[in-house]
């Protein structure tokens, strides 16, 4: 190898790039420039693919927007970046006008997902408790049996649920008119609290598991019973599974379509959740495109804040409750 | 008269549980575990058990009761040759191919598509937001908020995007020459609506699963790797690809199953008579026609389906993590 030869290809390639060649176009000096330093390159398309994800996840909800303030008579003029009017009534009118009072239905979803919530964490703290720290006979074949229940499609549940919730039952007559559960949050909120269970179960159960045994037993020293321990000392002590565990259930119930769609008639007073109320506005003669978005927005907002303040724990609780599964 | 009242519900509870206390831990798990196997019970494994039992019945549409005489498996026949009697009103799918396979067609499909799309996509996502940016928590906000909307208002975006009146899309894949007038009207053109937007929904589950597995992986492994000269590729072959294996099979797995199940998306886009999945045979079986022991015939088969599919994800799963060790 002869001395006057570059040591390093790399550094023949820089002062390559930096010769000026003023006869190259913009375009052919930026790609020689991505050549001889790729590093660059794979920073440019980085910035690109995260733009590209940035708009693709967030434009639609910006289109939205544009169409819940075009006027519905200029409905037809909503561009792809711009409104075709200026009239944010409609965020006024689907409360009040066009008689669909969808505060009703977002208060009767709110309803749903705050008790279904209390509900799963309950039992499913329950449950995470003995599948996280117990050990007894038929562990794993009952674990199986959570893990595949939430695999199948709840249509398979559907048609006798829709029949049981139809039968009068004349214990809960004092509870409810009829005595059936149809038409009421119950109908909703049974069957969506079972199929969400299995996820916070394993949420619960890695972090109740974590908790050390010494904590426990020195409740159990000072006079609790094993179920006190559970609720004064691990449950507390778990607060961020908890806090995971319930602000995903809150969310996958708030959205859930099947069972909310199917066990109510549809009527505001007679509990039909925040669903009904969007569809409603889809109605048999006329569509208001402008109150279904204006509907949509408001109706996505509490998630969106939810998501906001909570994505850490909705992050580790998606991963580790699919992952432990 | 409180602290009275109180005190006797101390007593009434401390029997029950002094009991629990004296028993072994098998009992003790038992006993928590009884809520979360009730509910199971009542939402899951009783339905599913009457979906098999009304599926052998005979459909009775005018009588009080829906479900005639025992008929065996005569109404599976029925569905499988195509000559069971359901609300048929597919557009362009070949009409000569019976009912039950055009959904197991829509639903096969629509599954496989979209999570091919998704594990795409949602590794991009992840290899985003697996980097040290400023702004990171943002851009991960933003891509996790389409997985975070209710199922009724991803499907009002596409539902507006794509209605002649308002939206500007179906204009735009008109003037591709792809799509015809009214794309939400005819089958395979709303297929591919609906499958957009489960990918828009979806892909960033996918991100966050494929994410804990990225962050899982040793960083010094890439050093070496780095050392021993291996390109940007074949780190990503070598290392990065086999070690998120596991990981991505888990994420693939929950993906299919909730794919298979795909209703609230048609329903409130398209429509169930428009694109047929499987569940949505199952609802418009019983809603529109009153063929419950078709419709639960229908739901039985959806269920051994996804049974089927989960079975042969698992074996995969274990080959693959029997292949690691």
């Amino acid at each position: 190898m002869s001395e006057s030869e570059p040591e390093h290809p790399d550094l023949a390639a820089q002062e390559r790039s930096e010769e000026p060649d003023l006869d190259r176009g913009i375009v052919e000096a930026w790609a020689a420039k991505m050549i001889s330093n790729p590093d660059r390159a794979y920073k440019a398309s980085f910035y690109v693919a995260t733009i590209f994800f940035l708009v693709t996840t967030l434009f639609p909800f910006y289109w939205l927007f544009m169409v819940a303030i075009t006027p519905s008579n200029s409905i037809g003029d909503v561009g792809v970046l711009t409104p075709g009017g200026f009239n944010p009534e409609a965020f006024i009118d689907i409360f009040v006008g066009f008689g669909i009072p969808f505060h009703r239905y977002i208060f009767n979803s709110f309803l749903i997902a705050t008790v279904s919530t209390v509900l799963v964490l309950f039992v499913a703290s329950l449950a995470g408790y003995v599948f996280g720290r117990l050990r007894f006979r038929g562990k794993t074949p009952l674990l199986l049996i959570v893990l595949v229940v939430s695999f199948f499609p709840p249509a398979a549940f559907f048609i006798p649920l829709n029949r049981l919730f139809n039968q009068n039952f004349d214990v809960l007559r004092p509870l409810l008119a009829d005595g059936s559960l149809f038409n009421t949050p119950f109908a909703i909120m049974i069957p969506v609290s079972a199929l969400y269970l299995p996820l916070s179960i394993f949420i619960l159960m890695t972090f109740y598991s974590q908790i050390p045994d010494g904590l426990e037993d020195a409740a159990r020293v000072e006079g609790t019973t094993r179920l006190g321990a559970l609720f004064r000392v691990i449950v507390p002590l778990s607060a961020p599974g908890v806090a995971t565990a319930g602000v995903l259930t809150f969310i996958t119930v708030y959205n859930e379509y099947f069972f909310s769609s199917l066990m109510t008639s549809g009527d505001p007073q007679k509990w039909a959740p925040m669903l009904e109320g969007i569809l409603a506005f889809r109605g048999q003669y006329e569509v208001l495109f402008n109150l279904m978005a204006a509907a949509s927005i408001v109706a996505v907002l509490p998630v969106a804040i939810l998501v906001i303040v909570a994505q850490e724990k909705i992050v580790s609780g998606l991963t580790a409750g699919a992952l432990k599964e | 008269m409180t602290p009275d009242t109180s005190e006797q519900n101390t007593r009434l509870w401390a029997r029950p549980l002094n009991w629990l206390e004296t028993k072994g831990d098998a009992v003790f798990a038992y006993v928590l575990l009884a809520p979360a196997f009730l509910l199971l019970a009542v939402v899951a494994f009783y339905p599913l058990v009457r979906t098999f039992e009304f599926s052998l019945r005979e459909d009775a549409i005018r009588s009080a009761d829906p479900f005639g005489a025992f008929v065996g498996l005569d109404n599976y026949e029925a569905l499988l040759t195509g000559e069971a009697l359901l609300p048929q009103q597919f557009l362009d799918l070949t009409f000569e191919t019976p009912i039950l396979q055009q959904a197991l067609f829509v639903t096969l499909a629509f599954a496989i598509l979209s999570v091919l799309f998704e594990t795409l996509i949602g590794f991009g996502q992840a290899l985003i937001i697996d980097k040290e940016f400023y702004g990171r928590r943002w851009v991960r906000v933003a891509i996790i908020i389409p997985y975070a909307i209710p199922i009724v208002i991803q499907g009002m975006i596409f539902y507006l995007m794509f209605s002649p009146r308002v939206g500007f899309a179906t204009e735009f894949m008109q003037s591709l020459g792809l799509f015809g007038s009214n794309p939400l009207s005819s089958t395979t053109e709303s297929f591919f609506i609906v499958l957009v937007a489960d990918v828009w929904k979806t892909s960033a589950f996918m991100a966050l699963l494929i994410l804990a597995g990225l962050q899982s992986i040793d960083r010094q492994l890439y050093d070496v790797a780095r050392v021993t000269g291996a390109s940007p590729w074949q780190r990503f072959k070598y290392i990065t690809l086999p070690l998120i294996a596991p990981a991505l099979l888990v994420a693939m797995l929950f993906r299919t199953m909730d794919a298979m199940r795909i209703y609230g998306l048609i329903d409130s886009t398209a429509g169930c008579q428009t694109v047929p999945s499987m569940s949505c045979l199952v609802v418009t079986a019983f809603n529109e026609s009153r063929r419950w022991a078709t419709a639960s015939a229908v739901a039985f088969l959806t269920a051994v389906t996804i049974g089927v599919i989960v079975l042969v994800y698992l074996i995969g799963l274990r080959d693959s993590e029997s292949g690691m060790t």
